[in-house]
């Protein structure tokens, strides 16, 4: 059991290097390669869950490797096997594989086949570091590997200059957000003296400050796209769609609220916790209602991932009381809550962006959703799948997400009133943008003739279409309990309402009416609040003019002032002394002897 | 006679040979000088493998000089050594396989090379304060010649001079410090362990200590281009040959740094007690200031040049620590710059030798174009911002949590700030710039890596990456040397101070 | 008659250390600068012997020998260079030997 838990880890390392150093060029042996570690790690990950072999309390399977020890700083690269680790294993490794298998035919074509699959392997193995991490140290390197293979893959057609650029951003966007979490665990470890979560957990008696807590949470502000910091995930859709589905939507976005998940302990009951709630409560109204406004399939499907997140953040900041109503993985409701909507939306979002993908492929790469229509006859299966995620991200009945978002909806309505309207308000904008998307492309008439041309994507893809679509349906039964009537009815009235809504405005619509009847709001929303122009405007105007500064400052004062400066003021003392260097010998020698003479006076008198 | 001597003599037998074979053997005099650095450097390989992490000194050579004075001939390896000189002998064997862009008086700059080479590894294995700062003028001299005879651009001769008279001052502040200590210990010893013997029991004057620590940390500061002295640097190696600029930029840069482990810090402790805020300060202007200006940099060399400045930031924040962890992750990073450096100059000597120019804003896709080159840049950029799986990161990581226990909190936060955010903001900009994108003009001639050039790209990535992966290989051949350093430093308590408990 | 003292000798040495001085700065001809040269030498042989009959030991004596001896060698090598640079130059003023000077 200790060989395949470290086997689930590395074998998808195994598989990047091997392809990375190329030692085989051919395209199937790579992708097979690749593949066949990722469903390696899968079925060891369920073979470890069906056995339910635990280790020895805090203990990981052994053997631990030691990554850097000093005196009062020891770092192991060591593997924490929990429930929660376990879950997340399976989200990881199930959803990797599939997305692999559609890799198949959605890159068939592409010249650097082997190359990608060396980057997804790379990111499985980075991924799975944070999910299995025990210590802040190991899960921070992983953290940074993520965000690197991340940067890889969105800018995996680099050259490309928006997907080039989209790279750069999501990396540095990163960044900020891992500045923030390196200084909580900087911290962290100053008032505990150990980086380890056991050790950590066991010391639970003395409270860390919030600011602590809050740095940590900045590292998922930045990888779980959270406001300020969202920004990259739009831009990130430039990357292969399979990508946008296992990356941007599935698992290295969830990184962040797993890692919430993880440290829950430490920031439980500081000011922190509130700021969480807040901050992922803004961030999910704010990105529904970018979605309402977008036109670019997946950039809708980036803003509702962007919503759903926001909700999972939200939920684990209001914490809550232990609630035995659940599948225990955690103790905590909000936790609870958080984890059991990160598992659904992992199956049915990324369930939607592979149907997002094949509708692109189907239609040469066409992502206006406002060129597409009627491609419910011509792709059938996407066609179905695509609705069965859709009911189950707008929550409606006897779909997962109806009973994960109906948990968060109860954590949110015991804990505060305010978040438990923000979230149910997003409930209705969830319906109403997934409507619009879905009357949109699929339904009414081909609007270009791509659309009319589109025809149903080969098995290789709809395959893992069809076998997402099993888990988004029934994913959360295995956390069935009896829901709070009144929460059930705001969910219903939520669904119900935005259903109506959408279908009003969008049956048959064959452009936006929105801009028209909402004017600057609309604009609003489709300008994404200008978040964009703003950092714009700051680095342009701050950062760059800083960086001018300090060349200036380099250039002209540093070395041109002062080294300058005394190189020229020794020249010029240089000149001014060759003016007695006549070169003639006879005037040096009246010199010397004038001195002599000098001397002597001073001398003898 | 042991590894060291083999390893810093046989450069100097190679220097010898390339002198008197004819100057247009040039397959002859390249084969020599590549096969000596070549074994140099499996025989560094060796010792480093051999090296017993709790021996000591090992592999010494110790031949008295001049008795009166005690000077000796004196090479042994400890902890913070053996890594370096590792490095430095993988750097050289690389810097010889990216020489090939040399194309006249071959003779007399191969033999400049492999004396040059001879005196950095002879300066870090030198326990002889004499040779050590000998060796380091051994190799220092070389690399002015280099840069004026062989260097490129208009500013040439500028440079050459900047860098001569900026080291040269820089040198000799620290002679006087180094003539300081040998005079204010009394031991009548120039050896390294006598001298840390004779302060242990009994340490030089205070008022002595508070001239000897300042005079060293500015004259080994201006060495290591410590902000506001580093303008040389850029310039300097925007202007020399590739394999120059590997060399000084990846190994004989850090000899500054080592002196300020080797000697400052355990001779004048108290003299450092008031410099090393100071210390830390520039330090944190090393890190931000010259971040800043490798942002607007437009020319490859002066960005790797000013980011390379902006690295050595993070040693001097290590020191500036004063403790295990510091001191431990400052021998890191020096090792881990000293592969990166290397790396970032050959890369950029190669597009060089491509095209004639660096400049960043008329490259573009050449990821397509040269893709072993290009991987390797890539590779490099990504290490150069510290991502984790490089060295680097293993390094810099060390050291924020040895500032952030040394009580330099604030420091650490705007360095976390400059190394995460703005070291990731220039350097991905350079890789949008030159790899990313669609192709640039005029590049189409542009070829990819010879076999050994490749090979010298491939043997530093793969040395950043078994560092990175695994830095227990060295740290634990450091640690238990820096402890040393420290309990002579701060007898009070080697270990870093519990920070309070912050309650809500 | 008055018995000279070493004083005498002596103002006698400085005098022709004086002119010989005077003669190195002024003259512009090398081989009068060179005569001059030689009389300074031998004001320091007379100052010597003088100092070595007053004093009574051979000390002085024994230096003015070097310092003839010196002067024969210096006089032939300064001499066949003077002759040298005549050859070549056609001339022996010292301002038109100034090719040296930048």
């Amino acid at each position: 059991m200790e060989l395949a838990a470290w086997l689930i880890f590395l074998l998808p390392l195994i598989s990047a290097v091997t392809i990375g150093i190329g030692a085989f060029r051919s395209k199937p042996i790579s992708a097979g390669i690749s593949i066949a570690a990722v469903v390696g790690s899968f079925i060891l990950t369920f073979v470890m869950v069906a056995n339910g072999s635990e280790f020895p309390d805090g203990q990981g399977p052994s053997p631990k490797v030691s990554w850097l020890r000093l005196d009062g700083l020891s770092v192991d690269i060591g593997l924490k096997i929990d429930g929660l680790s376990k879950l997340m294993l399976c989200v990881v490794t199930g959803v990797g594989s599939l997305i692999h298998i559609f890799s198949l035919g959605y890159m068939k074509e592409d010249r650097d086949f082997s190359r990608y699959f060396a980057f997804l392997s790379l990111f499985i193995f980075s991924m799975l570091g944070i999910v299995l991490a025990d210590n802040f140290v190991m899960m921070f390197i992983f953290w940074e590997l993520v965000g690197v293979s991340s940067y890889l893959l969105i800018g995996f057609w680099f050259d490309k200059p928006s997907a080039a650029d989209a790279a750069k951003k999501a990396f540095m966007t990163n960044r900020v957000g891992d500045f923030g979490f390196l200084l909580g665990i900087l911290m962290v470890w100053a008032a505990f003296g150990s980086v380890s979560f056991d050790v950590l957990e066991k010391e639970k008696a003395t409270v860390l400050c919030g600011l602590a807590g809050f740095l940590i949470f900045c590292g998922a502000i930045g990888k779980s796209a959270q406001a300020p910091l969202h920004v990259w995930l739009p831009d990130a859709m430039e990357g292969p769609t399979p990508v946008s589905a296992l990356i941007h939507a599935a698992t290295m976005v969830a990184a962040g609220v797993y890692m919430l998940c993880r440290v829950f302990f430490l920031i439980e009951g500081t000011w922190a916790m509130e700021a969480i709630a807040w901050i992922g409560g803004i961030t999910s109204l704010m990105a529904a209602l970018m979605a309402v406004q977008q036109d670019d399939i997946k950039r809708i499907l980036a803003y509702s991932t962007l919503s759903q997140l926001g909700y999972m953040v939200m939920v684990v900041g209001l914490g809550g009381e232990t609630n035995s109503d659940y599948y225990k993985i955690t103790n905590v409701a909000g936790t609870d809550a958080a984890m059991f909507h990160l598992t659904t939306h992992a199956f049915f979002k990324a369930m939607l962006f592979l149907g997002a993908g094949s509708v692109i492929y189907a239609c040469h790469h066409e992502q206006d959703i406002w060129k597409m229509g009627g491609l419910r006859r011509r792709m059938p299966r996407t066609y179905w799948t695509f609705l069965i995620g859709t009911l189950a991200l707008c929550g409606v009945p006897l779909f997962s997400g109806f009973f994960s978002k109906e948990a968060i909806l109860t954590v949110a309505y015991k804990e505060s009133m305010p978040l438990f309207l923000i979230a149910v308000a997003v409930a209705v904008l969830t319906t109403f943008y997934m409507t619009r998307l879905f009357l949109v492309a699929f339904c009414g008439e081909p609007r270009s003739k791509h659309a009319e041309h589109a025809k149903e994507s080969p098995v290789v893809m709809t395959l893992p279409l069809l076998i997402l679509a099993v888990p988004s349906v029934v994913a959360g039964y295995f956390n069935m309990h009896a829901p709070d009537p009144l929460i059930l009815f705001a969910s219903l009235i939520a669904v119900v309402f935005g259903a109506l809504l959408a279908n009003s405005i969008y049956r048959n619509a064959t452009d936006d009416p929105l801009p028209v009847r909402l004017g600057f709001i609309a604009r609003a929303m489709k300008a994404r609040f200008w978040f964009d122009e703003i950092y714009q405007w700051f680095i342009d105007k701050v950062q760059e003019r800083l960086a001018k500064l300090a060349d200036i400052i380099d250039r002209w004062i540093i070395a041109g002032l002062l080294v300058r400066g005394a190189h020229g003021s020794t020249e010029f003392a240089g000149r001014v002394l060759r003016l007695a260097q006549t070169g003639n010998l006879q005037t040096y020698a009246f010199w010397f002897a004038a001195g002599l003479a000098a001397v002597l006076v001073f001398a003898l008198s | 006679m042991d590894y060291l001597f083999f390893i810093v003599m046989l450069p100097l037998l190679a220097g010898l040979v390339v002198g008197v074979i004819p100057g247009d053997r040039i397959g002859a005099i390249r084969g020599v000088t590549l096969g000596a650095s070549w074994l140099t450097a499996l025989l560094s390989l060796i010792a480093f493998c051999s090296f017993d992490p709790n021996g000591g000194l090992q592999f010494v050579t110790e031949w008295t000089w001049v008795e009166s004075l005690g000077l000796k001939f004196y090479l042994a390896a400890d902890g913070i050594n053996i890594g370096i000189i590792f490095m430095g002998a993988v750097v050289a064997f690389a810097a010889v396989c990216c020489a090939g862009d040399v194309t006249h008086r071959i003779k007399e700059f191969y033999f400049l090379l492999n004396l040059m080479i001879c005196g950095i590894l002879g300066a870090f294995a030198s326990m002889d304060l004499f040779f050590f700062y000998f060796f380091h003028e051994l190799a220092l001299v070389p690399t002015f010649i280099m840069i004026g005879v062989w260097g490129r651009g208009q500013n040439r001769n500028y440079a050459t001079y900047k860098i001569t008279l900026y080291l040269s001052f820089g040198a000799l502040l620290a002679l006087i410090g180094l003539i300081g200590v040998y005079v204010q210990t009394g031991a009548e010893s120039f050896s390294i362990p006598d001298l840390m013997k004779a302060v242990e029991e009994k340490p030089i004057t205070e008022s002595a200590q508070q001239w000897i620590f300042p005079l060293l940390m500015f004259g080994f500061g201006i060495l290591v281009s410590l902000w506001p002295f580093h303008t040389w640097a850029p310039l300097g190696y925007g202007a020399a040959p590739t394999a120059t600029a590997m060399l000084h930029a990846g190994v004989l840069k850090k000899f500054g740094l080592y002196g300020l482990i080797r000697v400052a810090i355990p001779m004048a402790p108290v003299g450092a007690q008031g410099w090393l805020e100071v210390m830390a300060w520039l330090a944190l202007a090393n890190l931000l200031f010259c971040g800043l200006v490798a942002v607007r940099q437009k020319d490859l060399n002066l960005l790797i040049g000013n980011s390379s400045v902006a690295h050595m930031g993070f040693i001097f924040l290590g020191i500036a620590s004063l403790n295990v962890i510091g001191l431990t992750g400052a021998v890191l990073v020096m090792i881990a710059h000293g592969l990166l450096a290397a790396l970032a100059f050959g890369l950029s000597g190669h597009l060089y030798q491509q095209h004639r120019s660096l400049d960043m804003t008329r490259m573009g896709g050449l990821l397509r174009k040269m893709p072993l080159a290009g991987t390797a840049l890539l590779m490099a950029m990504m290490a150069g911002c510290g991502l984790p799986g490089f060295a680097n990161f293993a390094g810099e990581i060390t050291i924020f949590f040895a500032a952030w226990s040394a009580g330099f909190q604030t420091i650490t936060v705007i360095a976390a700030w400059s190394a995460l955010v703005i070291g990731g903001l220039y350097m991905l900009r350079a890789i949008r710039n030159i790899l990313h994108g669609p192709q640039g003009d005029d590049w189409d001639n542009a070829s990819d890596a010879k076999p050994l050039v490749a090979t010298a790209f491939g043997l530093l990535l793969a040395m950043l990456l078994v560092f990175g992966f695994a830095p227990n290989l060295l740290t634990k051949r450091i640690n238990g040397e820096v402890e040393k350093i420290v309990r002579l430093a701060k007898p009070e308590g080697a270990a870093p101070e519990k920070v309070e408990v912050v309650r809500r | 008659m008055m018995e000279p003292t070493l004083s005498h000798y002596l103002l006698v040495s400085g005098a022709l250390f004086s002119i010989g001085l005077l003669g190195v700065i002024v003259r512009r001809n090398l081989l009068i600068i060179y005569m001059s040269l030689e009389l300074m030498l031998n004001s320091a042989n007379v100052a010597l012997v003088a100092m070595s009959r007053f004093y009574g030991k051979l000390d002085g004596q024994v230096m003015v020998f070097f310092i003839i001896t010196v002067a024969a060698a210096e006089v032939a090598v300064g001499l066949a260079l003077i002759v040298a640079l005549y050859r070549k130059r056609q001339t022996a003023e010292v301002e038109d030997l100034a090719t040296m000077k930048l």
